[in-house]
């Protein structure tokens, strides 16, 4: 039996070329994430252990204000290296003060970099820094500085050049050295400044005399866990030491949990939707398969074949093509690994992936998925096979039941209805329940979709044909025709689309509808003119103002009202909370806030306000006092004074503090945006061009009206929505092979029909036409239910998640009709070889075929 | 869609043949393959179809008579020979042009019916017209399904039809378009008896009635009878003619053809 299914494997191994493709582009894009997984991993591994993991001890604040372990510290004193130089086993001791350092170019803009732009102080010990000075010298005065060799190549920066850095206080500076980052030109996207101790005691210190932390080198012989043991009794309260090698275990292990998990988990679901509609493609092709082979079924089962065995050759059959198609795919996806790095650089976010690595798991599980997959999907197919009555060799029969039975209608049907109404019962009640039932619900509806499937598809082939036959005549009407005779195989191919454009339009009307939240927040809360944000490295979302460019902005005469917005991290009521501080007083006229409970203007000494949903939340009510610890490890009671209505990506977040209770805590604290309105009377443009011209001495960051900052906050998904795109083409690639493949053994199951056309006078173009028709049907069937699907769940994902901020629904029409033409142009590729095949049929043959 | 590939009509310059035939095969052989396995399918074959007869091809089982039929008819080509069809040598025709002669000039009917089964009888019988992108002439059309009795019939899907029913549908497929010549290809070897009588009366009423020519392949002499003349073949060659036949004439030539 065995050899019998070997042999008939051989035999149309054409016929299975789909489903091999299928399964071999999921598992490459399986093995692909893994691979480039594994990669990141270790080289992050070796990229931190080697960057600290020489170092003996490492000292700093104990305070954390985050609960990830790289979390922002307060600064601790420089005093304290004097006290550890008397630890015995220490051979050198070295503070270091880490800073912001924006390098300033020639346009007098900073740098725009792919990565932080850090700063500290040089270290000249090379066993305490991975830096390496390879032209000029070490800084000495307070303005020299070294900077690392990509940021150089990239500002046009040479040794000996004067120039700005931002700290984000501008510091005029020259450039006395090159540095390299263990032989390359930096580390990742990120920029390095090297001031002297001088200068970033000056600049970077938040006061003078502190500093971030304090590298302790061990003496020969010492180790990193003695020396840590020494140098712990000589600490103040509130300072601890650990050993080199739990800072680099804390760095890989937060890169972990943060990027890299995120990377992981988001390329992992990629790879899981194509998994997932290349199952359905699977499953299309063995249907269709096991169906034109009937007549053989039956005659094995005729001639002594057990139910057991006809069964099994179907199995064995997936079996087979799934182990060769998924070690394919293995191969594949280095291929792939290598790809995504591309496409990760080319959309900005360049990957520290030298080599690549593979784990032997990671091989593992790509291809036991791989053929779970491929088995799973061909289970069902080898059932019908089996059940196939031994008298049915006899009998001419219809190669499929061509409607779908009443009972699977019904199934479907409940099963939609039951979705459609779950999710929105989860979404219209609210409360905990949302995101299960919504999740449930969601569920129910694909399910159900694809259980009604071949009952939808004939009447939804019939009027999605309609035209075509109005504008094709004849071979628009027998495509819509061969798109309707086989329900099932039809709406089989059409599924897996159809899942594939769902996930396309979910996510397309997901982010749509977070852009249309934030732009219709920020509408409603900014009431100026102009904003003011860095022109670097995070945009409009990171914190790299100067302090006092809004002051000096607003002594301009143009300017009616400036104030500078800030944000940082602090434990709030024990929790760690994202705050903006600004000078209240001056909100006003500027930041428009519907305040429910007490008053802003109110808000000086020891207050804060939140925003309404967390008053709600946390049961606070006015004149609550809630102790909030700062990153220098200080607790400060504040009152609370005000509540205003927010939504999450308003301008000033959730928690609002008064600046004068936040820079004590963190000097210098740089701002995020200056927002700015003009004095009545004031031209847009010359307010903007006065505003340009303080910011000039800034690094230039950029001045944008209304509809710039809006559109620079809304952009905040950024390239990684078209990374997300890119991902997303392999479902629907996977999805048109199955369309494609479905179409070819339909051909050739109709090779006498088409002779017969041919015969009565169809040209080969018009051959090819009605089979690309047919195949634009099924591509438009998958494409339209993908869309409803999509747009659906969108909503539904939308409302579910309104408390986190994305309560605005927005469904692109543009975008979306673009995902139709899409869908349709991809019906045609489908179709181009099934066509191709069909016209080039032999005349003679297929009429002679009896 | 492109129909500007015309095919001279008969009645013009190049004209009826000599002696009134539609069809011509001149020296027509076919050969597959090469070496040891070649077998000559048609071997010099040189006959001529006349307009306005039945004509039946008759010979035993690779005799070439299908092959014959496919040549003449365009769907095939010769190894060596020439045919015309029309006064238009076939050799030296694109396969779009051929395509537009079997579409314009040429019908058939095949032994296994050969229909359409998501179109309706109607529909399949105006495929040929519709697949040129013309309309029927409602005159004429009414005339064909007259001639094979089928007005009550058109509505229904080739599965819902009998098989006698299912070959007049054929039948009236290639009137339809008015062709020079209808080909049928052992029209009744799926049939019983009586459904074979009717289908070979209505070919036989197409010729008398409406001029048809028609040339059917066959290796029943009762259905041979129908025709005004007969072909034999045997072995790729044309080995004799019959005029006039009937069952029993044609039962004895096969018999001293045999000997």
């Amino acid at each position: 039996m065995l050899a019998i299914t070997l042999r008939g494997l051989w035999s149309h191994k054409r016929r299975l070329a789909g489903t091999f493709l299928a399964v071999l582009l999921g598992v490459a894009f399986l093995a692909g994430t893994l691979v480039l997984g594994d990669t990141l991993r270790a080289n992050f591994d070796t990229l931190f252990t080697s960057v600290t993991g020489d170092t003996g001890a490492v000292v700093r604040s104990a305070t954390k204000v985050d609960s990830s372990p790289a979390s922002p510290r307060g600064p601790i004193d420089a005093s304290l290296a004097g006290r550890l130089r008397s630890a015995p086993g220490a051979a050198e001791v070295q503070p270091v003060a880490d800073g912001i350092g924006q390098i300033v170019v020639s346009d007098g803009k900073v740098l725009r970099t792919l990565g932080p732009p850090r700063a500290s102080n040089w270290i000249a010990d090379p066993s305490l820094t991975p830096y390496r000075i390879v032209e000029g010298h070490a800084p000495q005065g307070l303005d020299e500085v070294v900077i690392n060799r990509g940021a150089a190549k990239d500002g046009g920066l040479r040794v000996g050049d004067r120039t700005t850095i931002d700290t984000p206080r501008p510091v005029p500076v020259t450039v006395v050295g090159i540095v390299t980052f263990q032989g390359a030109d930096g580390f990742g996207g990120s920029s390095y400044t090297g001031f002297s101790a001088a200068g970033a005691d000056r600049y970077l210190a938040g006061r003078p005399g502190q500093v971030s932390s304090i590298l302790v080198k061990p003496a020969p012989g010492v180790s990193q866990r003695e020396l840590v043991g020494k140098v712990r009794p000589l600490l103040p309260a509130g300072v601890e030491a650990i050993t080199g090698q739990q800072l680099s275990d804390e760095s890989i292990s937060a890169i972990n949990q943060g990027f890299l998990g995120l990377f992981r988990t988001f390329l992992t679901v990629f790879a899981g939707i194509a998994l997932f509609v290349a199952m359905f493609t699977i499953a299309n092709t063995f249907s269709i398969i096991v169906a034109q082979r009937t007549r053989e079924s039956a005659l094995l089962r005729a001639i002594g074949a057990s139910r057991r065995q006809v069964l099994w050759s179907v199995v064995v059959e997936a079996l087979a093509v799934g182990v060769v198609a998924s070690l394919a795919g293995l191969g594949g996806g280095i291929g792939i690994a290598v790809g995504l790095k591309a496409l990760f650089k080319g959309f900005g976010f360049p990957l520290p992936t030298s080599g690549l690595v593979l784990q032997g798991g990671s091989a593992v599980s790509s291809v036991g998925v791989g053929v779970a997959v491929t088995v799973v999907a061909g289970v069902l197919p080898a059932l019908r096979a089996s059940r196939v009555a031994p008298l049915a060799a006899l009998r001419d029969v219809a190669a499929e039941p061509p409607a779908a039975p009443r009972t699977r209608v019904t199934a479907g049907a409940v099963l939609a209805v039951a979705g459609v109404a779950t999710t929105l019962v989860g979404v219209l009640a609210g409360g905990d329940a949302t995101t299960l039932l919504t999740g449930v619900g969601a569920v129910l509806l694909i399910v159900g979709a694809v259980v009604l499937g071949p009952a939808v598809a004939r009447p939804a082939s019939r009027l999605i044909g309609a035209p075509l036959r109005r504008l094709r005549g004849i071979t628009g009407a027998l495509a819509s025709q061969n798109a309707m005779r086989n329900p099932r195989r039809t709406s089989g191919a059409a599924m897996a689309l159809m899942i594939g454009v769902a996930v396309v339009t979910l996510f397309t009307v997901f982010t749509a509808s977070i852009q249309a939240s934030i732009r219709q927040t920020v509408s409603q809360s900014f009431g100026g003119d102009l904003a003011v944000v860095s022109s670097g490295f995070g945009g409009a979302n990171t914190a790299r103002l100067d302090p006092r460019l809004a002051g000096e902005i607003g002594r301009l005469p143009e300017v009616r009202q400036a104030v500078g917005i800030g944000a940082g991290r602090a434990l709030v009521g024990g929790s760690s909370q994202e705050i903006t501080f600004a000078d209240l007083a001056r909100l006003n006229g500027v930041v428009g806030l519907r305040v429910d409970a007490g008053s802003l203007g109110q808000l000086s000494g020891p207050r804060f306000a939140v925003a309404s949903s967390v008053a709600d939340d946390r049961g606070w009510r006015l004149g609550q006092s809630v102790p909030i610890r700062f990153a220098d490890g200080a607790t400060q009671r504040l009152t609370l004074a005000a509540i205003y209505q927010g939504e999450e990506g308003s301008i000033v977040g959730n928690y609002l503090l008064p600046r004068d209770q936040w820079t004590p805590h963190a000097p210098g604290a740089a701002d995020r945006t200056v927002l700015i309105a003009l004095r009545p009377g004031t031209g847009l443009e010359t307010g903007r061009a006065a505003v340009e011209r303080v910011a000039a001495g800034y690094g230039r960051p950029d001045v944008q009206d209304r509809a710039q900052y809006t559109d620079s906050l809304a952009s905040v998904l950024g390239p990684g929505v078209s990374v997300v795109y890119v991902l997303l083409v392999l479902a629907i690639v996977i999805a048109l092979i199955g369309i494609a493949n479905t179409l070819s053994l339909s051909i050739h199951e109709r090779t006498r029909e088409l002779g017969l056309l041919r015969a009565v006078g169809e040209t080969r173009g018009q051959v090819r036409a009605m089979v690309r028709w047919e195949s634009v049907i099924v591509a438009l069937l998958g494409t339209i239910g993908g869309l409803g699907l999509g747009v659906f769940l969108g909503w539904a994902l939308v409302r579910a998640s309104a408390a986190g901020g994305t309560g605005t629904f927005a469904a692109p029409p543009l975008q979306l009709a673009i995902i139709l033409l899409v869908g349709a142009i991809a019906g045609v590729l489908a179709g181009l070889r099934p066509a191709r095949r069909a016209a080039k049929l032999n005349l003679l043959a297929a009429i002679a075929s009896e | 869609m492109a129909r500007n590939v015309t095919i001279e009509p008969a009645d013009q310059t190049t004209g009826v043949e000599p002696g009134g035939a539609v069809a011509r095969a001149v020296r027509a052989t076919k050969v597959y393959g090469s070496g040891p396995t070649e077998v000559r399918a048609l071997d010099e074959v040189t006959v001529d179809l006349e307009g306005g007869r039945f004509t039946a091809i008759m010979g035993p089982s690779g005799s070439g008579k299908s092959t014959l039929m496919h040549c003449v008819a365009g769907l095939d080509s010769l190894t060596s020979g020439e045919v015309f069809l029309g006064g238009v040598e076939l050799g030296s025709l694109s396969d779009r042009e051929l395509t537009m002669l079997r579409r314009e000039q040429v019908g058939f009917v095949f032994q296994s019916f050969n229909l359409i089964p998501t179109l309706s009888a109607l529909e399949n019988v105006t495929l040929p017209l519709a697949l040129a992108g013309a309309r029927p002439d409602p005159d004429w059309l009414d005339t064909i399904i007259d001639t094979v009795d089928l007005r009550e019939r058109l509505a229904h899907r080739p599965a819902e039809l009998s098989g006698g029913q299912q070959q007049r549908v054929a039948v009236a497929r290639a009137l339809v378009t008015r062709p020079r010549i209808v080909f049928a290809d052992e029209p009744t070897g799926n049939l019983d008896s009586r459904s074979g009588a009717e289908i070979l009366a209505f070919l036989r009423r197409a010729v008398d009635e409406l001029h048809q020519t028609i040339v059917m392949v066959t290796h029943d002499p009762m259905a041979a009878g129908y025709a005004d003349g007969v072909v034999f073949l045997a072995d790729g060659r044309v080995v004799g003619h019959l005029a006039s036949p009937t069952p029993q004439t044609v039962l004895d030539r096969i018999k001293s053809l045999g000997e």
